[in-house]
Order: structure tokens, then sequence, then C-alpha cells
């Protein structure tokens, strides 16, 4: 199932931006999978990602994302994030490295080389996470800071503010806006809005709208 | 008479459904804690037909509560191998006694 679930996700593989971790919470177990679907809305222009996950252990996993927008695939993003967890009692936390290569599986010819820095926590009512990247000429910083609200029966709701910073060859940009985010079981949707706080970026107009929906086993 | 108590103290004890429940450090988010559960669910002797289908987590106070078959005994080492697994490191396991009493168990 693990290995067939790769094989899909490779077969279906913009330069549309993907930095946002692949539900970085999880999965966090060994031989853990998930695949979601996140739908981006910018500069007049609607992206369809398709991406996967697997964790082979908690400190390695792979993800894919595959973008699509009008029914032509973009360029895709595999990266292996490697992680180390520290659990305390009542808080968890973990540092990432992750490599990345994006893949010119659009119109392009050109592979691009990456590596990002971050940093996550929770505990049963915070959720933090920093990350620092590089991808191609591009850099950014995204943030997420916010409350977790869980029901007790299974259920989580999250309301973050998301800060993305950034930097390429076309300028930069900072964008700021809410996030909703809701699990159920091995169900995630998030939802965010963001507007731009500062906008030097010549390749970039409004704003940013995205709706994710994934499962993770 | 004699014959009654022979084949009383041949026959095993009267058991009952053990539930055991684990501090598991770190189990703060509900997602995460899928993990857990669906390697927990996979032991052989965990009873299916409590709890969630054998397990239930609370992540307010950190515990993954666990039900062992009538016919099965726990194996600690398993169940922490399990949780580990998951993603989250377990630290103290007690039993809990059908009036409530916990007793934690012993390495």
């Amino acid at each position: 199932m693990k290995y067939s679930l790769t094989m899909i996700l490779c077969a279906v593989s913009g330069s549309a931006i993907a930095r946002q971790p692949i539900m970085d919470m999880a999965p966090r177990w060994n031989d853990g999978y998930g695949v979601q679907t996140r739908v981006t809305h910018t500069n007049s222009q609607t992206t369809t990602w398709l991406e996967g996950v697997y964790t082979f252990k908690p400190s390695v996993r792979m993800t894919l994302k595959v973008p699509s927008v009008a029914g032509e695939i973009g360029d895709s993003i595999f990266a292996v994030p490697l992680k180390k967890y520290t659990n305390y009692k009542d808080f968890t936390s973990n540092w990432s490295v992750t490599p990345s290569v994006r893949i010119p599986t659009g119109k392009g010819d050109d592979w691009d080389g990456g590596l990002s820095f971050s940093y996550s926590s929770e505990t049963k009512s915070i959720y933090q996470l920093y990350d620092l990247y590089a991808l191609g000429d591009d850099i950014g910083l995204d943030i997420n800071v916010g409350r977790v609200f869980p029901s007790g029966k299974g259920s989580s709701w999250f309301a973050l503010w998301d800060v993305s910073a950034f930097d390429s060859n076309s300028g930069q940009r900072i964008l700021t806006g809410p996030v909703a985010v809701y699990f159920k079981r091995n169900l995630v949707l998030r939802a965010e809005y963001k507007l731009p706080a500062y906008d030097d970026d010549s390749a970039w107009s409004g704003d940013f709208v995205g709706f994710n929906i994934g499962v993770v086993y | 008479m004699i014959a009654i108590a022979l084949l009383y103290a041949l026959t095993p004890a009267p058991s009952w459904a053990e539930n055991y429940v684990v501090n598991v450090h770190g189990i703060v988010c509900e997602l995460c804690s899928y993990g857990v559960a669906k390697k927990v669910r996979k032991l052989s002797f965990i009873d299916k037909q409590q709890f969630d289908e054998g397990v239930k987590v609370d992540i307010e106070n950190q515990m993954v509560y666990v039900a062992v078959r009538e016919d099965a005994q726990v194996d600690k080492e398993l169940l922490f191998k399990a949780i580990r697994s998951g993603g989250y490191d377990p630290v103290k396991i007690w039993s809990l006694s059908e009036s409530g009493e916990q007793q934690e168990l012993q390495p």
C-alpha cells in the first residue's frame, strides 16, 4: 500500500509556492502516510496541489508536492524532512532539516535544490511553527502561531496566525492572515487567508486564499 | 468434596477484562495520537470491544487507556514499543482494578 501510494503520487506529477510543510504534526509514527489536496488562489490563478507524505520513522519522512494549474502539471517538489522530536510531560517539539528538490515536471527544464530549517512545538493549547527555507533563488520564512481547542473526543480546532515573508528575483513581500485548522481522528481541514502587509514584488498582486483537505493513516 | 476442591485447584483463577493506563509524555494532539492508537490496536492482547477499539487517548492528562482481553495478559514491553513507534514516550503504566484503583506495574 505504502509503495503503491508513492508510485501513484510520482505518476501524477508552475512554479507556485508550496513551502508550508505537509501536515507538520502528522504522521509522526512509523510507516505512517497521508495525502492531501490543497487549492490556492493567488495572482488571479488557482493552483491545485496533490501532496503526499510517507513517514519511515518519526525522524525520517519524504514528501512530494505536485501542482496543477488549469489542468497542466507544474514543477513538483520532493523533500526529505529529517526531524528530531523531544517529548516532555505535556509538551512536544521538533527541529527539522529538510533538503528538497524542485523537479521540472512542468514546462521548465531546470532542477532546483532547496533546504529548510524549521522548529515546531505544541502543547494542548498552543501550537507554533517557524520555517526558514531556500528553494532555487527563493528565500522565505513561514510562521504559524496560535491556540488549540481540543474537544477531548478526538477532534480539535486550531486558530492560528500566519506570517509569510518571501524574497525572490522579482522582489520581496510579506503576507499575513488567519488560519483555521480542524482535525477529526485522521482527517485534516485547513483554510487560510493572507493579505500583503508589504509588497515590493513585481510578480505578485493581491491576496492569498488556500484550502486543504487531507487524511493520514 | 475432595474432588470438587481438586477441580477448583486445577482450574485457572477466574479472570476479568483488565484495563491499563499509560502515562505518555508529549501526547497533546488529537491528530498526532492517531498513530499511537493505531499501533496499540495491532497488539494481540488488546480487547477491541472496549473503549475506541481497545484504546482511549486522554490528551488532557497525557494518558493512554488500553483494554486487555480476558484470555490474554498485557505485555508491557510490547505495549511501550508500540507507543514509541507511534511517536511518543511511555513513562509509567498502571493496572486498573474493577473498583477503579490504580496500581503501578513495576518493570
